[in-house]
C-alpha cells in the first residue's frame, strides 16, 4: 500500500516517522538474530520489515507504540518466511515443542545440586555463555524469554506480536526461564540436547 | 489456600510483580508451606535477574553498516512509487511466431552487469538465458512449492543486487502468480532470476542493469525471449507462450516494475 503523500505536512510527519522507525534497527536486528540465528537471514529480515512498516506508514496510529509495532511486523515476517519455505530453522508455533518441554519437565526441573545456591551461580554465569544458552532454547521459549527480559515488552504486547494468547506468552516464559536455569546449573546441556533430537 | 497447580499460572506473573495484591497475597501464602514452588519461582527469579544483569552485553550488538544504510533508502522508494509515469509501451518488431500450446513464460531479472552476456547477439543471450530458465524451474519444482511474497522478493533484489525495485501490483490481473527469486547459477550469480507462473506454467524474469539493448523478440528453444530496456537496465522476459501472451505479460510487468 503506498504511503500518501500529499502535503508538506505529511511528508514532514513522515520523515519523522521513518526516522524514528529506524533508531529501533539495532534491537530488530537483534531480535531477528534470535530468530533466524544465521546473520544474513537476520538482515533479510530486518529489511522486509522496514519495507513492509515504511510502506504501511498511513496504517500506523501516532501516539501508539511504534517499537511494538515494528516487532509485530518482524514476528510476522519471520512466521511467513518459516511457513513458506517450511524450514524448522525458525519453528514459531512449537506445540510439539512445549509437549516435549512439559514430558522433559520431572526430570529436567530439580535434576540440578540440591546444593547449589540459584543465584549465586547464575551470578557466575558471563554473558557469552548466557547468551549460547540463551540461542540454545527451543524457538518458542527463546522468544519468548527474550522479548519478555531483554527487549522488556509486556505480555500484552508480546502475545499480540507472535498471536498466541496471553495466558500462552506467560508459560513459555516460565518454560524458558526454568530451561535456562536448568542449562546454567547443570552445565553440561543434558536438557537441551535432549530437547533437540 | 490454591495448590500447587492452581498456582502455576500465577508464577511467573508474580515474578515480574504483574500480580493483583489478592493474588499475591494467595501466592505467598503457598511459598510459605510449598518448597517445590519456592524453588521454581527463585529459579525464575535467578534467571531474570541474570539476563537483566547482563542486558547491556547481550544488547551491545549492532546492526551492520550496510543493513542500516539500505534500510534508510526504503523512504526514498516508497516516496517515489506513487503516481510514476509508466514507460512507454514497446513496439516489438514482428518476429513473433506462433507456439507450441504448452506455455511456459520466463521473467528473467538480472541484477549484474555481464559482459560476456550482453556483448553477445540477441539470440545467443536469449538462448543462454532460456537455458537458466529451464534449469531454474527444474531445480525449483523440486524442492519448492514456494509462493515467496512479493515484499520478500523486493528484500532480497535490494540486499542481493542492490536494486530497489517493485514488483507488478496483482499479478493475477495478468494470469500470473509469483514463485520467488534466487540466485541464479548464470553470470555467476550475478543475475537475479524471478519466477512466476503464468496460469500454473513457469515464467521467469531476469534483469541485466547497466546495460541497454534495443527491443526485440527472440524465438529460442520452443521460447520467446522478449528483451527490452528501462533506464539502465535490460530486462528478458522467456516464456514459452504464443507472442500474443508474452507480449501481454511483457507490457503488464513493463507498466508495474518499478
Amino acid at each position: 500500500m503506498p504511503v500518501q503523500r500529499s502535503t508538506s505536512a505529511e511528508a514532514a510527519g513522515i520523515a519523522t516517522f521513518e526516522a524514528e522507525a529506524l533508531a529501533y534497527l539495532d534491537s530488530l536486528y537483534r531480535t531477528a538474530l534470535r530468530l533466524t540465528r544465521v546473520p544474513a537471514d537476520a538482515e533479510d529480515l530486518v529489511q522486509e520489515t522496514y519495507l513492509k512498516a515504511f510502506r504501511a506508514a498511513g496504517r500506523f496510529e501516532p501516539g501508539t507504540n511504534l517499537r511494538a509495532w515494528l516487532f509485530t511486523i518482524l514476528h510476522n515476517s519471520a512466521r511467513n518466511r518459516a511457513r513458506d519455505r517450511a524450514r524448522d530453522a525458525v519453528t514459531i508455533d512449537s506445540e510439539t515443542v512445549e509437549r516435549a518441554a512439559d514430558a522433559l519437565e520431572g526430570f529436567t526441573f530439580g535434576a540440578r545440586p540440591a546444593e547449589t545456591p540459584e543465584t549465586l551461580l547464575l551470578r557466575e554465569t558471563l554473558a557469552p555463555d548466557l547468551q549460547a544458552a540463551i540461542d540454545a532454547l527451543p524457538d518458542a521459549f527463546r522468544q519468548a524469554v527474550w522479548l519478555r527480559d531483554v527487549e522488556e515488552f509486556s505480555y500484552a504486547e508480546i502475545a499480540d506480536m507472535l498471536s498466541i494468547p496471553v495466558g500462552t506468552v506467560m508459560s513459555r516464559i516460565s518454560r524458558g526461564r526454568r530451561l535456562l536455569f536448568d542449562q546454567l546449573t547443570v552445565g553440561d546441556g543434558v536438557v537441551l540436547k535432549a530437547e533437540s533430537r | 489456600m490454591p495448590n500447587c497447580t492452581q498456582l502455576d499460572p500465577l508464577v511467573t506473573p508474580y515474578v515480574d510483580g504483574e500480580l493483583a495484591p489478592a493474588d499475591r497475597q494467595a501466592v505467598d501464602q503457598h511459598l510459605r508451606v510449598c518448597p517445590s514452588c519456592q524453588a521454581r519461582v527463585a529459579a525464575e527469579h535467578a534467571v531474570r535477574d541474570l539476563i537483566r544483569a547482563r542486558e547491556a552485553v547481550l544488547n551491545s550488538l549492532r546492526a551492520p553498516a550496510g543493513l542500516r544504510a539500505r534500510c534508510a533508502t526504503f523512504d526514498t522508494l516508497t516516496t517515489s512509487r506513487p503516481g510514476v509515469a509508466s514507460p512507454p509501451a514497446i513496439r516489438w518488431r514482428a518476429r513473433l511466431t506462433p507456439l507450441a500450446l504448452a506455455a511456459t513464460l520466463v521473467l528473467i531479472v538480472g541484477g549484474a552487469f555481464l559482459y560476456q552476456v550482453t556483448d553477445r547477439s540477441a539470440s545467443v543471450l536469449a538462448a543462454e538465458l532460456t537455458a537458466d530458465h529451464l534449469k531454474c524451474f527444474g531445480v525449483i519444482n523440486g524442492i519448492l512449492g514456494t509462493h515467496d511474497e512479493p515484499v520478500a522478493v523486493e528484500s532480497s533484489m535490494a540486499s542481493r543486487f542492490g536494486w530497489r525495485m517493485r514488483l507488478p501490483e496483482q499479478p493475477d490481473r495478468a494470469g500470473l502468480q509469483l514463485v520467488g527469486a534466487r540466485p541464479c547459477l548464470y553470470g555467476e550469480g550475478r543475475v537475479a532470476h524471478i519466477m512466476y507462473r503464468h496460469h500454473g506454467r513457469p515464467v521467469s524474469v531476469f534483469m541485466l542493469p547497466k546495460t541497454t539493448r534495443p527491443e526485440e523478440i527472440v524465438e529460442v528453444m520452443g521460447h520467446e525471449a522478449a528483451i527490452w530496456s528501462a533506464g539502465d537496465r535490460t530486462f528478458v522476459l522467456i516464456a514459452r507462450e504464443p507472442p500474443a501472451e508474452v507480449a501481454r505479460m511483457v507490457s503488464f510487468v513493463q507498466a508495474g516494475l518499478r
